[in-house]
């Protein structure tokens, strides 16, 4: 039976019939104390999901739904290192991952000595680097280090460090990952050999998008070094499960850095694969991240499920996703610094729960993980929001804000900070704006120019969920916050969809058919048995 | 004449004593962490030659006497002498404050410490805002007369200098420096009368100049090495040459102290800040932080990068001969690299093996010895970073013997390479010598 069918279930789906699924948010915000009652705050994190279309009953049900799921029980599952992931027969232990011994049990506690170790030998090498210590073949100090990654390996150290971008660095830092070499030939034109490092990034070791950027590196250091041995133990450094392939690349084991396969690629950030992010902000700072997450675990361990944030802004997507119909979500971060918060969002969403069959193997009646995409919010008011305010699809939205910017003194006086703080008080107030005329539509407009909108045009239908979450400032310990959070609303729904949000066997297939496809591109002959359009594609490209 | 002279360091203590000897009544004011009774005591801040001397034999003669209240600096002096490192600038800041609260009449102020261009006109105006506040009608003049002695020749570049550079707009302001600074000036008018900034911003100019010229002969002599040519021969080319001469030709291991380099990394922060070019100066201090460690980058190639263990031995610590500093010295870089390698480092000073010990902060690895060839016993290596005369012609027949490898890296290029190849040693200097 599918949770589809469970009393639970179709308890929200009368309470929807009933009248919940046609209500409008302005109806709703007749209830003066609304956003009081539908906020909650957890040290330097604040989450509005005021302007979503439940009530308290929803709410309610929602959570008799995650009861009857057995949430809490999947919750200390997953923070003690049960084998959560069935299909690959292993825990998901990105949390013991974070918790510096703290407050683990189980398995998780078991492994914290690993996780330990590891940091500490990471601390080292970055220390040594951040320090000037880190020498190239010709005995110059390493000034740049690129990290070679892709998905896992290489979006969350990106995110992170592009949204720390004001914490200076001694290091410049740089991230390759796509296979067509395109990002590698243009950064290595200016770089130098004498001052750069390599970090190959890959959980498995046999990523051929990674191993591909790392032969070309490898042969543009050889063009100035000769030495084989200085070139591998100066200018490389690998993070892997796999000690033994790393070994067999060449990797000396000073230069080895291991994390396990408990460790997802897309909530990976917390092991050593965040070299790039304790690179750009000192150990100190990767370990303020590491905490911050770990605030939010403990709160997602302990927090009755009416006040435990992750359980809200999960349950309330199944609502929308499920009772309400909304297939889509869209991230609006209102800093440019967290650019690459969506894309992150994506892998870790998509990846995690873009799933069809329940963890017996049967196909699922009902829809799971929506479409998700986002943008710079600024930004994206001059692209999508148009769609938002007036297409017919209904989407959810996440904005995210920091309540302070920390680039600027507060005091300083002078006519530019002048101008940056009230550049932040504008990116606010479209924050506000959007998700306010997003829920309100029509009603927002003041009555005085309410004639100007009298046409079919200017319309504005509205009731468009939203949540708002407010950082204090972007910081490594909110960042943390904000990233856990998604990783733990994520698995809520994973258990409320009976999914298994820790494998990702969907991408297994391409990879294999994309070594055939090489193959018939160096011998076309090879392509006689693919399909017609196939075939003419490597024709035009073979030669 | 009556003159105080707040600031007690190197360059306070020589200008006190150079205008006591020529019969002028001088109290010497400490402004920072220097002590009144120290000074009493005839304890110096730093180890200067002559210096220990020259203010004992004033103090005897009563023209000299060291004073801790400034108060009474404002009342003695006609000429108020402001010489400060140039870190200090807040402390003098609070002098022109005092001033501007208890001068009785007019005041003349001579800045000779390197602070930044405008200073100068800032003091005459906050004095004279401090004397339209009190009521008080006298004549404000804050002349600028940057100083250029160096460590070790400090006397006798105060009391013989090149040039006596005035800043003022002021005339008789500028005729009573000129009185005051006459005894100094005897062979030919030496003295350069300019604006208080042209003042200012030539001591900065100087110390650029310079700079330059050994960041670029360092360079050269770098990149001689990859053509095998060897940088003496080209020295002696260039330095005949009456446009270039031959001093500041040397090439080395990077220059360093605490003013020189100072002086220019403060002039490359003033632009900087104020949004103005300093790209060309930037690039030398860059390249000088580079050179600092050249020696070390010769070592790492030439013991293949694996310096864990190796023993090195070290002579000269001080960022030039004859003075006992080390701020900013290419050893301080370089010993620490080799440290954190792994390496073992036993260093040898006639004189800065103290201020050395004060600037590091390394719990290991590192060894201070009282005797040069007690540095030898044992090490891979020997790196020479300051060319004390000592070190010039040692036994190296000894040193051969206590050494496990006979090899020289040679940051001042104080050898000649093939007479020391000849002796069976591995040679290495900056732009001479083997290649590695």
């Amino acid at each position: 039976m599918g949770v589809q069918h469970s009393q639970a279930w179709m308890a929200l789906q009368k309470h929807c019939q009933d009248g919940a699924g046609q209500q409008h948010l302005k109806t709703l915000f007749a209830d003066a104390h609304r956003a009081e009652h539908f906020s909650i705050e957890l040290d330097e994190l604040f989450l509005d999901y005021s302007k979503n279309r439940i009530t308290e009953e929803t709410l309610s049900l929602l959570i008799a739904l995650a009861e009857q799921q057995a949430l809490p029980d999947w919750i200390s599952r997953l923070l003690t290192g049960d084998v959560v992931n069935d299909t690959e027969a292993r825990p998901a232990l990105h949390t013991a991952a974070r918790a510096e011994g703290e407050d683990v049990q189980g398995v998780a506690a078991e492994v914290q000595a690993d996780i330990e170790l590891q940091l500490q030998k990471m601390a080292k090498i970055v220390d040594k680097i951040r320090s000037g210590h880190w020498r190239g073949f010709s005995g110059k100090p390493i000034t740049d280090v690129v990290n070679i990654g892709v998905g896992g390996s290489d979006l969350g150290p990106l995110m992170v460090t592009h949204a720390l971008q004001t914490i200076e660095s001694p290091v410049n830092l740089h991230f390759i990952s796509s296979i067509d070499g395109t990002q590698t030939s243009n950064l290595l034109n200016h770089l130098n050999q004498e001052t750069t490092l390599f970090i190959l990034a890959s959980k498995s070791f046999t990523t051929i998008d990674t191993l591909s950027n790392a032969e070309t590196a490898k042969d543009w250091l050889e063009e100035k070094i000769a030495d084989s041995q200085t070139l591998l133990s100066q200018h490389f450094l690998g993070v892997s499960t796999r000690p033994d392939l790393m070994s067999e690349w060449g990797l000396p084991e000073d230069n080895q850095l291991l994390f396990w396969d408990w460790i997802g690629g897309r909530y990976s950030m917390w092991s050593t694969i965040g070299m790039p992010i304790a690179l750009k902000v000192g150990m100190d700072g990767f370990r303020e991240m590491l905490q911050g997450a770990h605030l939010l675990d403990k709160h997602f361990g302990s927090a009755p499920m009416s006040q435990n944030i992750p359980v809200l802004m999960g349950l309330i997507d199944i609502w929308n996703i499920n009772f309400l119909d909304i297939q889509a979500k869209a991230i609006l971060p209102y800093d440019a610094r967290l650019k690459y918060l969506p894309a992150y969002f994506e892998q870790l969403v998509m990846e995690s729960n873009g799933k069809s069959v329940n963890r017996a193997g049967e196909r699922v009646g009902y829809k799971t993980c929506p479409i998700l995409w986002g943008e710079v919010g600024p930004n994206a008011q001059h692209a999508f929001y148009q769609l938002l305010h007036q297409g017919t699809q209904s989407v959810m939205c996440d904005f995210i804000a920091p309540v302070e910017r920390d680039d600027f003194k507060t005091d300083a006086g002078t006519e530019k900070d002048h101008s940056l703080r009230y550049q932040h008080q504008l990116a606010m107030a479209n924050c506000f704006a959007q998700s306010r005329v997003l829920m309100l539509g029509d009603a927002a407009i003041p009555e005085s120019i309410k004639a100007k909108f009298d046409s079919p045009f200017k319309h504005y239908p509205g009731n468009q969920p939203s949540n708002t979450i407010l950082l204090k400032t972007i910081s490594p310990k909110t960042l943390g916050m904000l990233v856990a959070l998604y990783e733990h609303k994520t698995f809520v729904e994973a258990v409320i969809w009976e999914i298994n949000p820790f494998d990702q066997w969907g991408v297994e297939l391409g990879k294999l058919i994309a070594k055939e496809t090489h193959a018939a591109i160096k011998d076309v002959a090879l392509s006689e048995a693919f399909d017609s359009s196939t075939q003419n594609l490597i024709k035009r490209i073979a030669k | 004449m009556k003159v105080s002279v707040f600031g007690c360091e190197l360059s306070g203590l020589v200008t006190a004593g150079a205008l006591a000897q020529t019969g002028n009544q001088v109290l010497a004011l400490p402004i920072g962490v220097v002590k009144v009774d120290d000074l009493k005591r005839g304890v110096l801040p730093r180890n200067e030659p002559g210096l220990d001397g020259l203010l004992q034999s004033q103090v005897e003669e009563g023209r000299l006497q060291f004073e801790g209240d400034w108060k009474k600096g404002v009342a003695h002096g006609e000429v108020l002498i402001l010489s400060m490192p140039s870190w200090r600038l807040e402390r003098a800041e609070e002098v022109i404050k005092t001033i501007g609260e208890q001068a009785r009449g007019d005041v003349l102020v001579v800045n000779q410490s390197s602070f930044p261009i405008g200073t100068a006109d800032r003091f005459e105006a906050q004095i004279k805002l401090a004397f339209a506040q009190r009521g008080l009608v006298a004549k404000v003049a804050v002349v600028a007369m940057p100083e250029f002695i160096s460590e070790g020749s400090a006397i006798s570049d105060f009391v013989k200098p090149d040039r006596i550079i005035l800043g003022s707009h002021d005339p008789q302001a500028i005729q009573q420096v000129r009185d005051l600074m006459r005894p100094f000036n005897r062979v030919i008018d030496q003295f350069k009368v300019m604006s208080t900034r042209a003042a200012e911003y030539t001591k900065y100019a100087v110390n650029a100049l310079l700079a330059t010229r050994i960041s670029l002969i360092n360079e050269l002599a770098n990149n001689a090495e990859h053509f095998n040519i060897d940088m003496e021969e080209v020295r002696q080319g260039l330095g005949s040459d009456h446009r270039i001469g031959f001093n500041y030709l040397y090439p080395g291991c990077g220059f360093g102290g605490p003013s020189f380099a100072a002086d220019v990394k403060n002039l490359v922060g003033t632009l900087q800040s104020k949004g103005y070019d300093a790209d060309l100066l930037k690039a030398v201090l860059s390249n000088n932080e580079i050179q600092k460690e050249v020696l070390f980058r010769k070592a790492w190639r030439f013991f293949d990068t694996r310096l864990k263990g190796r023993k090195i031995a070290v002579w000269g610590l001080s960022f030039k001969p004859n003075t006992s500093t080390v701020e900013n010295a290419p050893s301080l870089k370089t010993i620490e690299a080799f440290v954190e390698q792994g390496a073992i480092v036993k260093a040898y000073d006639p004189k800065a093996m103290k201020d050395f010990a004060a600037h590091w902060h390394h719990p290991e690895g590192l060894e201070l010895v009282n005797d040069m060839y007690e540095a030898l016993q044992d090490v891979d290596a020997l790196l020479i970073m300051t060319e004390w005369k000592a070190f010039w012609n040692p036994d190296f027949k000894r040193m051969k013997q206590l050494m496990r490898k006979p090899v020289i890296f040679d940051g001042r290029n104080i050898y000649e390479p093939d007479r020391v190849m000849e002796r069976g040693f591995r040679y290495f200097g900056v732009g001479r010598g083997e290649i590695v």
